[in-house]
């Protein structure tokens, strides 16, 4: 079989549209008759609101200011309806969105942002997601903190670490990364020829940016159009709704192109975070280096919001032995609600933290038998038909141990001699 | 109101513009080049690179009277799909563009350095580009461009 696209190098399509400064993003759209859009937030992280728009309202050019009164169906989300369009009774975090105010240009909607006046009932927030997991914490939303609970029980820990030779036990944390895709977020909606609701914006998911619009508005999904511009970067970032509901809650009542540009600050407050992890491990491994137990405790703090927080945390759990077979396992993940910015996917989507941890509990494990870390990761790492914690079977190719020997053989590196440890 | 002339692109403009109006948005917004991106407001990320009198500058950090008499390139004036520039071809071929939102920036600031010093060290290259970010870390690949484009036009 001649192969006509893999093993060759393709030019991108849209490359030639980006070099030249054709390629048009969603702020890069203007049309006849466009009025601009800017957003009210939240300025502190957890408290009762009063909001009062009449002041704005009186404003010289502004148009409307929308507040969860105008949202036929105020709640959202991609996996649990936890966001509200706009926050009805309470705030949950800092830049949670309280309004949306439309004027003739941008100048008159911040003029107008000013003065809305939001009466703040503060209450007691929660931070650190181990106190949010305690039944007396304030609670975020309902009356449980915990989003999410994820379990591997494989084996006997117990039984595993009895017969360890040496254990290592520690807690890591990691913290919280801003996507900071170049792009702020941007876009532009109006009713087009056929009387649909025309949103461009750049996403990562148009069919759930539609999904969730039909739904706030309570349309059918077929009376929503997604146009999905060139999208300047996103990296997990882009797979909430930011913008969207917004836009097309506005272009359907106004019967006028609406169209939004979040600053660089506004962008930092609307968007998703890369999940902080606080990671308690225990490991265990015998005389020669074998491991033979691992107990994980993983909480993730995914913020005011859950997002993809069942998912980021399930895939910490199933990589929290790290590319290592372990033969007794115990693993709890969680995701916890705070008052702190939300969190949702961001690259590696949960397995990109876990190795800050089982990586340092193999060098400490080698560093307690006087054995060097190489040594230590080729005894336990998965081969072809190793079984994983959570059962599966590693059938297709599995070239871990062939990648670290050649890292040794071009870092010429001491296997096994003293200054290697 | 103020009243300014300056030359965009080749072409002479006489523009009024607001005492407050950058430069960013009389590019954008009164001559409808696009092609220059607004990613920080604040001088960091460069994707509004334009260059002034020879000279790269971010044009969010202008304001637009400072553009009085000035002669400004944006990408929109360094070539078109009938007339592609060597730096733009390179960077299709490397492979250097993804996102997109940095690369009129980046092209600008090779198309500047280039101008002054036609046979850079790797590291004159990567000193060129520093206030420019990709979010996207296409480093290496638009270093390799900007030595492409150099063997190209010399």
């Amino acid at each position: 079989m001649k192969l006509e696209v893999v093993g060759k190098n393709i030019l991108r399509i849209d490359a030639l549209s980006k070099v030249t400064g054709r390629a048009l993003y969603p702020e890069d759209f203007y049309m006849e008759g466009m009025v601009y859009g800017k957003t009210l937030r939240s300025k502190v992280p957890h408290a009762y609101i009063k909001v009062d728009t009449s002041r704005a309202e009186k404003i010289d050019g502004v148009i409307k200011i929308f507040t969860h009164k105008d949202v036929p169906n105020n709640k959202h989300g991609v996996v649990f309806k936890d966001h509200e369009v706009f926050c009805s009774e309470k705030v949950r975090r800092i830049g949670d969105p309280i309004a949306f105010v439309v004027a003739k240009d941008r100048k008159t909607c911040e003029l107008a942002l000013e003065n809305i006046l939001v009466e703040y009932e503060e209450i007691e927030g929660v931070f650190d997601p181990i106190e949010a997991m305690k039944d007396d914490a304030p609670k975020v939303h309902g009356d449980s903190n915990i989003v999410y609970h994820f379990k591997i029980r494989k084996g006997d820990v117990e039984e595993g670490f009895k017969n360890s030779h040496v254990i290592v036990e520690n807690t890591y944390k990691t913290h919280m990364v801003d996507h900071a895709f170049l792009q702020p977020e941007a876009g532009l909606s109006f009713i087009d020829e056929e009387g649909r609701i025309t949103v461009i914006v750049a996403t990562q998911y148009p069919h759930y940016d539609r999904e969730e619009i039909a739904s706030a508005l309570k349309i059918a999904e077929d009376k929503v159009r997604l146009i999905n511009a060139n999208i300047g970067g996103a990296f997990g970032g882009r797979e909430d709704i930011s913008l969207q509901i917004h836009l097309a809650l506005a272009a359907h009542e106004l019967k006028m192109p609406v169209k939004v540009v979040y600053s660089r600050e506004e962008s930092f407050l609307a968007h998703s975070k890369r999940h902080p992890l606080i990671m308690k491990y225990k490991t265990g491994a015998d005389k020669d280096g074998k491991l033979l137990a691992l107990e994980a405790e993983i909480i993730g703090d995914t913020g005011a919001y859950a997002s993809w927080a069942t998912n980021v945390l399930r895939k910490s759990g199933v990589h929290a032995t790290g590319p290592y077979f372990i033969p007794n396992v115990k693993v709890d993940s969680y995701a916890v609600y705070t008052n702190n910015p939300y969190a949702g996917a961001m690259r590696g989507f949960g397995a990109t933290q876990v190795p800050i941890a089982h990586e340092q509990q193999m060098d400490m494990l080698a560093e307690k038998l006087g054995m060097d870390p190489i040594t230590i990761r080729l005894k336990n790492m998965f081969k072809k038909g190793s079984v994983t914690a959570t059962g599966q079977v590693l059938t297709e190719s599995v070239p871990l141990q062939e990648c670290l020997e050649r890292v040794v053989e071009k870092m010429d590196f001491p296997v096994g001699e003293k200054e290697a440890y | 109101m103020k009243k300014i002339s300056l030359n965009v692109n080749g072409k002479d403009h006489i523009l009024e513009v607001e005492e407050d109006m950058r430069l960013i948005d009389l590019l954008r917004e009164k001559l409808g080049l696009t092609g220059v991106k607004e990613g920080c407001s604040e001088g960091e990320c460069g994707a509004c690179t334009v260059i002034m009198d020879g000279e790269v500058v971010n044009s969010c950090l202008v304001m637009a009277f400072q553009a009085e008499g000035s002669s400004i390139l944006t990408i929109e004036g360094l070539g078109d799909e009938e007339n592609i520039h060597p730096i733009q071809q390179a960077f299709i071929d490397v492979g250097a563009v993804q996102c997109g939102y940095c690369t009129p920036g980046m092209i600008l600031a090779a198309k500047a350095l280039l101008d002054k010093n036609p046979n850079p060290t790797e590291e004159e290259i990567r000193e060129a580009i520093s206030g420019n970010l990709c979010r996207c870390t296409g480093y290496n690949k638009i270093v390799q461009a900007i030595d492409r484009a150099k063997e190209v036009l010399r």
